[in-house]
């Protein structure tokens, strides 16, 4: 089981949720955050931003379907303009993985070996 | 690849953002949180009059004491004296969350200890977790390149 957790602009939030939920990957946690990433924020003027509004998803999914989720987190938050085509625009964020020792259903106090979609 | 999820006092955010600046860390994720430590959310009255508290904390007890005095509902409202610890709970704190090669946890780790150093119940934990892989959204790099 791997954990994954992704940093992407609340503007595309809803458009990943929808898309991990079409493709079956339903459970996950959504969290307001702020922070910056290698550009260390942005500055405008004389007032120098380092705390932008992101959201952090973080989903525990099983190891095989971290492809999926992760190719959908990046279909999905990558923004797109005429000068960058193939590549997004700065700030639409990072998917970090993790694994997961062990996952406990808390309504069944028993330990959860298969996600959903392994089933 | 280590994630390193940092539980420190509110008004040592800006300290402590300089401090990883200067070691070289570029990407840092903020959130609020709240939470209490071994002493279950205790907090002296003598550091509560202090100048250490931020607005959001002083706004919190002003809610707990009645007429923002420090009283303690367990004593009928009597003063509490100086050295007395009061049950506050959940404290506010902030939690930041980054992700660093092996190499530079140390470094980072100190300056975060650095920073948030006072000697007092309440400075926070720094928690080190391993993390198999990074992905830039943008362009799709993997692994170290995603950080760098």
């Amino acid at each position: 089981m791997k954990m994954i957790w992704a940093v992407i602009r609340p503007e595309s939030a809803q458009r990943v949720i929808r898309a991990l939920d079409a493709a079956g990957i339903g459970g996950m946690t959504r969290l307001h955050v702020t922070g910056h990433g290698r550009e260390m924020g942005i500055a405008l003027g004389a007032v120098h931003y380092t705390e932008i509004p992101k959201e952090m998803l973080m989903i525990v999914v099983s190891d095989s379907e971290v492809a999926k989720t992760v190719t959908i987190i990046r279909t999905e938050a990558k923004t797109v303009s005429e000068n960058t085509p193939v590549e997004g625009i700065i700030g639409d964020g990072k998917i970090f993985i993790t694994y997961v020792e062990d996952t406990f259903a808390i309504r069944t106090a028993g330990k959860v070996t298969r996600t959903r979609s392994d089933t | 690849m280590k994630q390193i999820i940092a539980l420190i006092r509110e008004e040592q955010v800006e300290a402590t953002k300089a401090a990883l600046e200067k070691v070289g860390v570029r990407g840092v994720t903020f959130l609020y949180a709240t939470g209490h430590g071994r002493q279950k959310g205790y907090v002296s009255a003598r550091e509560l009059a202090g100048s250490s508290l931020n607005r959001n904390m002083r706004m919190q007890l002003e809610s707990v004491l009645p007429g923002g005095e420090q009283t303690d509902p367990g004593t009928n409202g009597a003063p509490v004296p100086a050295d007395a610890e009061l049950a506050f709970g959940f404290l506010p704190k902030r939690m930041i969350i980054l992700v660093v090669y092996n190499e530079e946890v140390n470094r980072v780790v100190q300056a975060i200890v650095n920073a948030n150093q006072t000697g007092r119940y309440g400075d926070g934990r720094i928690f080190i977790c391993p993390m198999i892989s990074a992905i830039r959204v943008r362009t799709g790099e993997q692994g170290n390149n995603a950080l760098s």
